[in-house]
C-alpha cells in the first residue's frame, strides 16, 4: 500500500477553485457572444513584436507529453542515462517531491503565465515547487560563460522574425526531462522557439542538446493553448506535504529477460482495442494509445503495473498468462476501479 | 530546542555567486564614471506614473525615524501601537509552535528578507522574490478583490495609483504565516501597502496591518529600500538542502 502513496500525492495536491475565474481580462478580442476569439491575430507590443503575455497551458496527451525522447532510438541514449532513468522510475516513480521540475514542460508543469516586456519576459509557474518563476532576458546579454548550476538554468531570448528564440544553459543535473525520468547533465542546452500563431495558440519547438547523455540533438514540438479570463493559482508544495516520510522504493522484482520475451506481442482486447507489449533494455513497455510506449514494472513474474503520477492517481495492472512454452497467450488488464478486460495474443 | 531549527533554516540556504553580476542593465541613468546615478529622478511610464521596476534590497541602517527597528526585523514599527485583542493574545500563544519549514512568509515580511524584483507590464505588477524563488501578482486592471477568496499564503492583491503613490490592497490570507515580529493574524487580515519611489535609487514601503479580530486598531510597518542595479536575483530553492524536517516535532 505504501508504495502507492507516491502516486497518490500528485492527486492530493489539489488545487482549489480559482479566484477571479472568468474575470474578463482587458485586451482580449471577443466574439459577438462575448467569448474570447482565439483565432484572432496575435497581439503585438509597441515595438511590433508578438506579445506572448497570457496564461497558457500545455496541450496534454501528445506523443511527447510524457516522453520527450520518444523519437530517439534506445542506442541514442547513453547506457548510463538509460539505466539511471529506469532505476529512478523503479525507485521513485514520477511523483511529487517538492523540488523544482527544472526544464520539464509536458508532465507536471501544466499551466504558466508569460509576462513580456521589451527587455525581459518572465514565466510564472503554477505548479512545481511552489509559485516559482523563471526569467528570460531579452536585453541582448550573452549566456553566462561559466554559470553556477541552477534548477531552472539561465535563459536569454532574441527575436527571429515573429519567433522568440530562447536559449537556456546552466542547469544542474538534479532534474529530469519528463515523466520517463530521462536524465540530463550540466551540459544540457535547450533552445525553445515560441511562435504565437494566433491569439489563442503558441507552437513551442524545443531542441535538446546534451552530448554527455544523448548521441544527437533532437527537436520536439508542443502546443500551448491560451487559458483566457483565468488566472494561475497559488500552489505551495510544502503546504500539505506528507509523503516524504513514507517514501519507500518500489518493490523490485527482477524477472529474467527470457521470461519477459515471452510476454512481448500484440493482444486483441475484449473492448476492441489492441495493446502492444515490447521489450526494450530488459524492460517491458506497453503501448495502448497515442501516448506511445510506457514502462511497466514487475510486481511478480507475471504481474506488472503502469504507474505514473502524470497519468493520474490510479495504477493499471497487467497480468500475463503464459502457456507451457512460456509464451503469454492471454493478457488481463485491471484498473483500480475494478475493471477487468482480457485480451488474446494475435497470431503473428 | 527543535522548534528553533526552522529559524536557522534561512541561514543555511546559502546562495552561490550571482550570474551576470555587473551586467550594465539598460535604462539606468549613469554618472560620468559609468556608475548608476541613484539620485536621479524616478523613471516614469507613458502614463506619467513612476515606474517601480528594479531590484530592491532593504536598508540595513539600525534605527529609523518612525519607530523601533530591531536589526532582525529590518523594519520600523511602533510597538506601543500594536495592541492585541483577547483573541489575538490566544493566537500569539499558539504561534509559539509555528514551524515555517520552507513555507512562505506573510507579504509584509517578504521584502525584508532578501532582494526582490518589481516588474510591471500592462495591468499586472509582478514581484519576484529571491527568497524561495516565489512570486506575487498585483492586478492593476480595475478588478475588485474577490468576494469569497480561498485563503492563500500571499493573499489576493489589487493596486491603484494615488498621485505618485502605488497603493496595493491585499486580502484573502490564510491564518498561518505570521506578520513581522512573529505576530499573529486571522483570515480577516487586510494589508494596505503604499509604495513610493522618491528618486531613482530609493523605495519606501508602508504597510497598514488591519485585522480587527486580532488587533485593537490598525498598525504600521515602514521599510526603506535601495536599488541594487546591474545585478540579478539568485535562485533559492528552500527544499534543496532541507535536512531539518525529520528532526522537527510538533507545530505543523
Amino acid at each position: 500500500m505504501i508504495r502507492h502513496l507516491i502516486v497518490i500525492s500528485a492527486a492530493l495536491a489539489t488545487i482549489a477553485a480559482a479566484q477571479w475565474v472568468n474575470y474578463p481580462a482587458p485586451g482580449i478580442p471577443r466574439l459577438p457572444d462575448g467569448k474570447p476569439n482565439l483565432s484572432a491575430p496575435a497581439p503585438r507590443t509597441a515595438d511590433g513584436k508578438p506579445d506572448l503575455s497570457g496564461v497558457w497551458k500545455a496541450v496534454r496527451g501528445g506523443r511527447y507529453g510524457l516522453n520527450v525522447a520518444a523519437d530517439l532510438k534506445p542506442e541514442e541514449i547513453q547506457p548510463w542515462a538509460r539505466a539511471l532513468a529506469r532505476r529512478q522510475m523503479e525507485e521513485h516513480g514520477d511523483g511529487v517531491n517538492c523540488l523544482p521540475t527544472g526544464p520539464q514542460v509536458g508532465g507536471i508543469v501544466t499551466e504558466y503565465k508569460f509576462v513580456q516586456t521589451p527587455n525581459l519576459m518572465i514565466v510564472l509557474h503554477e505548479a512545481g515547487t511552489g509559485d516559482a518563476f523563471r526569467q528570460v532576458f531579452l536585453d541582448g546579454r550573452e549566456l553566462p560563460k561559466d554559470p553556477s548550476p541552477s534548477w531552472y538554468g539561465y535563459s536569454v531570448g532574441r527575436w527571429d522574425g515573429d519567433v522568440l528564440v530562447v536559449d537556456t544553459v546552466g542547469f544542474n543535473d538534479k532534474t529530469v526531462l519528463d515523466a520517463f525520468r530521462h536524465p540530463h547533465t550540466e551540459a544540457l542546452h535547450i533552445t525553445e522557439r515560441l511562435w504565437r500563431r494566433d491569439f489563442g495558440h503558441i507552437e513551442l519547438q524545443q531542441r535538446y542538446e546534451d552530448p554527455e547523455a544523448y548521441a544527437r540533438p533532437w527537436t520536439i514540438t508542443l502546443n500551448l493553448e491560451l487559458d483566457p479570463d483565468n488566472e494561475i493559482l497559488e500552489y505551495f508544495c510544502n503546504e500539505n506535504e506528507r509523503d516524504r516520510a513514507h517514501r519507500v522504493p518500489h518493490q523490485h522484482v527482477v524477472v529474467p529477460a527470457a521470461i519477459l520475451a515471452g510476454y512481448a506481442g500484440t493482444y486483441q482486447m475484449g473492448t476492441g482495442r489492441e495493446i502492444t507489449i515490447t521489450l526494450e533494455d530488459d524492460q517491458l513497455m506497453v503501448e495502448q494509445d497515442a501516448r506511445g510506449k510506457l514502462p511497466l514494472f514487475a510486481h511478480s513474474q507475471t504481474t506488472f503495473v503502469l504507474e505514473l503520477a502524470a497519468l493520474g492517481p490510479n495504477s493499471i495492472e497487467f497480468e500475463f498468462v503464459p502457456d507451457d512454452r512460456g509464451v503469454a497467450a492471454k493478457l488481463i488488464r485491471r484498473t483500480q476501479g475494478g475493471g477487468n478486460v482480457t485480451g488474446l495474443r494475435k497470431e503473428r | 530546542m527543535t522548534r528553533h531549527l526552522s529559524v536557522l533554516l534561512t541561514a543555511f540556504g546559502a546562495t552561490t555567486a550571482a550570474q551576470w553580476l555587473n551586467y550594465p542593465a539598460p535604462g539606468v541613468p549613469r554618472l560620468a564614471d559609468g556608475k548608476p546615478n541613484l539620485s536621479a529622478g524616478a523613471p516614469r511610464g507613458p502614463d506619467g506614473k513612476p515606474e517601480l521596476d528594479g531590484i530592491w534590497f532593504i536598508d540595513e541602517t539600525p534605527l529609523g525615524a518612525y519607530g523601533e527597528r530591531p536589526v532582525a526585523l529590518r523594519s520600523e514599527i511602533r510597538p506601543e501601537e500594536v495592541i492585541l485583542t483577547p483573541e489575538g493574545e490566544a493566537l500569539q500563544q499558539q504561534l509559539k509552535n509555528y514551524s515555517p519549514v520552507c513555507l512562505p512568509a506573510n507579504i509584509s515580511g517578504l521584502a525584508a528578507a532578501q532582494p526582490f524584483k518589481i516588474f510591471s507590464n500592462r495591468g499586472t505588477v509582478v514581484i519576484l522574490y529571491e527568497v524561495q524563488t516565489i512570486y506575487r501578482q498585483i492586478f492593476v486592471d480595475g478588478r475588485p478583490l474577490p468576494k469569497d477568496p480561498n485563503p492563500a499564503w500571499l493573499g489576493y492583491s489589487v493596486g491603484k495609483w494615488d498621485g505618485d503613490t502605488f497603493v496595493v490592497e491585499t486580502a484573502g490570507f490564510n491564518d498561518r504565516a505570521p506578520v513581522p515580529g512573529g505576530r499573529p493574524h486571522s483570515d480577516a487580515l487586510r494589508i494596505i501597502e503604499r509604495f513610493r519611489r522618491p528618486d531613482f535609487g530609493h523605495l519606501q514601503i508602508e504597510y497598514t496591518i488591519d485585522d480587527p479580530k486580532v488587533y485593537v486598531k490598525p498598525w504600521m510597518i515602514k521599510q526603506s529600500l535601495h536599488l541594487t542595479p546591474d545585478t540579478e536575483l539568485l535562485e533559492y530553492i528552500c527544499n534543496e538542502n532541507e535536512k531539518d524536517l525529520k528532526h522537527m516535532v510538533g507545530g505543523r
